[in-house]
């Protein structure tokens, strides 16, 4: 009895997922439509990615024509000519289609894949990012050609359009994975192990990175923006965020570097040029001039940085810095003041 | 009646004994594939982590290991051919449970197996052949 039952029941349930299938067949290519867009793989902006999105569409095409073959050879022999097979052809189609086939294509396969993994991992033309996953931001060194010292800054990665940098990749206390879809394959962070890739942006714009490796309660808040510049852009802005910090051009702006001492902010973060050195959290000292707050989690408007100092740990649970809801809204305001300024 | 049929059970049991040597001989191609890929793996990490500057030498003694790998592949598929006695016999599956086919089918297997071992050898020198850096 108990076997009927069950025998039924997997009946039941493969005839719906039957139902399902002609389903998908409409839904995929809208859904395809939506993998335009700044964090795709399909829609590549750099060279790397450019190798992987053909990689991929070789793959599709190639699985598409196997599966009408195999299909249309079942379809075949079971609708159209349904009479037995001479046992010379059914010994050679094994043959052919069961072993020398396979090996051909997978061989071929093989080959490109192989072929193509050198470029993957070619060294970088000066610029060295190091970038260590922490939970749950991104710690980003910029190391020029020859530099003794990095330029430190955080959650947002910029690079010179038309070059290749180095990435080189760490992580504080657990496991991450940085992924640039747009830009190039994925690396997994690991706690004190180095790994490498070489990203080619190769124009300038604006995609989203995210990290791709579960990481705890924030994961999904863990992303960040990625800029490439046309290069001598770069190098200015490189300069840029080498210098220290400008002292606030504004009252609400000092007033709000004095909340910032008085808070003890600076146990946590850096602001160059000031007594703010921590290295718990982001580097601050330009962080008025990156492009989203909270490592890709809120945009950089004076509100955002206000909801952000505030709700902190609603925003990001379980991040490490605390929500600063007692402080009172004007304080909030030139906080905020202070650090949209520091550009 | 017994006395009959003793004999020819005692060779069976014989015939038999002797056939498992043939059965280990079927996994010498395995071996073979397998000895040269832990060889590819090793040389290659090992000389990775300790001597990159030896690269280049170990590719060639990799691709030297796989010419050997795949002579001795090639030796011990030819012996199971023999063994098989496909182009005598033409006899496909060995279907009789008698000492010969026994002894067939075994050389029919070691066949297969040497070939799909000279597969992965190729496969397994493809990354030697198309990487040349440590990176």
């Amino acid at each position: 009895m108990k076997r009927t039952a069950n025998g039924h029941h997997t009946a039941r349930s493969s005839g719906r997922a039957g139902r399902v299938g002609p389903g998908m067949v409409l839904i995929v290519p809208t859904l395809l439509a939506g993998c335009d867009g700044r964090q795709s793989v399909l829609s590549p902006g750099g060279a790397d990615a450019r190798v992987l999105g053909d990689l991929f569409w070789v793959m599709l095409v190639g699985a598409v024509i196997l599966w009408l073959l195999v299909n249309g050879l079942f379809f075949y022999v079971t609708r159209i000519n349904r009479a037995a097979l001479s046992r010379r052809f059914a010994n050679g189609l094994i043959v052919v289609g069961g072993v020398v086939f396979p090996t051909v294509v997978l061989g071929a396969l093989l080959t490109y894949g192989l072929s193509i993994m050198p470029d993957q991992r070619a060294p970088g033309e000066g610029l060295t990012l190091r970038v260590t996953g922490e939970q749950w931001w991104w710690r980003v060194e910029y190391w020029p050609d020859g530099a003794d010292a990095p330029i430190v800054a955080a959650n947002e990665i910029r690079l010179p359009a038309g070059q290749r940098s180095e990435v080189v990749l760490n992580a504080g206390r657990v496991i991450h994975s940085f992924w640039i879809p747009a830009l190039g394959g994925k690396m997994d962070m690991f706690p004190g192990r180095e790994t490498r890739m070489s990203l080619k942006p190769e124009a300038p714009g604006t995609w989203r990175g995210q990290c791709a490796e579960f990481c705890g309660a924030s994961h999904a808040l863990m992303a960040f923006e990625v800029v490439a510049m046309p290069p001598d852009d770069f190098t200015a802005w490189l300069d840029a965020q080498a210098a220290s910090a400008a002292p606030p051009a504004t009252e609400a702006g000092a007033r709000g570097a004095r909340i910032f001492a008085r808070e003890g902010c600076g146990a946590c973060h850096a602001v160059r040029g000031t007594d703010a050195r921590g290295a718990v959290g982001p580097d601050l000292t330009h962080v008025g001039g990156r492009l989203s707050l909270g490592a890709g989690t809120l945009g950089t408007t004076l509100e955002d940085f206000q909801t952000w100092i505030a709700h902190t740990g609603e925003i990001k649970p379980e991040v490490e810095m605390p929500s600063y809801d007692y402080l009172a809204d004007a304080d909030l305001a030139d906080l905020a003041a202070y650090l949209k300024g520091l550009e | 009646m017994t006395g009959e049929h003793q004999p020819r059970a005692d060779e069976e049991r014989r015939e038999f004994r002797e056939e498992a040597e043939s059965l280990w001989r079927i996994t010498l191609a395995p071996v073979t594939w397998v000895a040269h890929f832990v060889a590819s793996y090793g040389v290659a990490a090992v000389t990775c982590a300790k001597a990159p500057g030896l690269l280049g030498a170990a590719r060639i003694g990799l691709m030297l290991a796989t010419l050997l790998a795949l002579a001795v592949i090639a030796w011990l598929g030819w012996r199971a051919w023999r063994q098989w006695d496909y182009r005598n016999t033409g006899d496909y599956t060995n279907a009789l449970g008698q000492a010969e086919d026994r002894h067939q089918f075994l050389g029919h297997a070691a066949v297969l197996l040497a070939l799909i071992s000279a597969i992965g050898v190729v496969y397994g020198t493809l990354p030697v052949l198309l990487l040349d850096t440590c990176r």
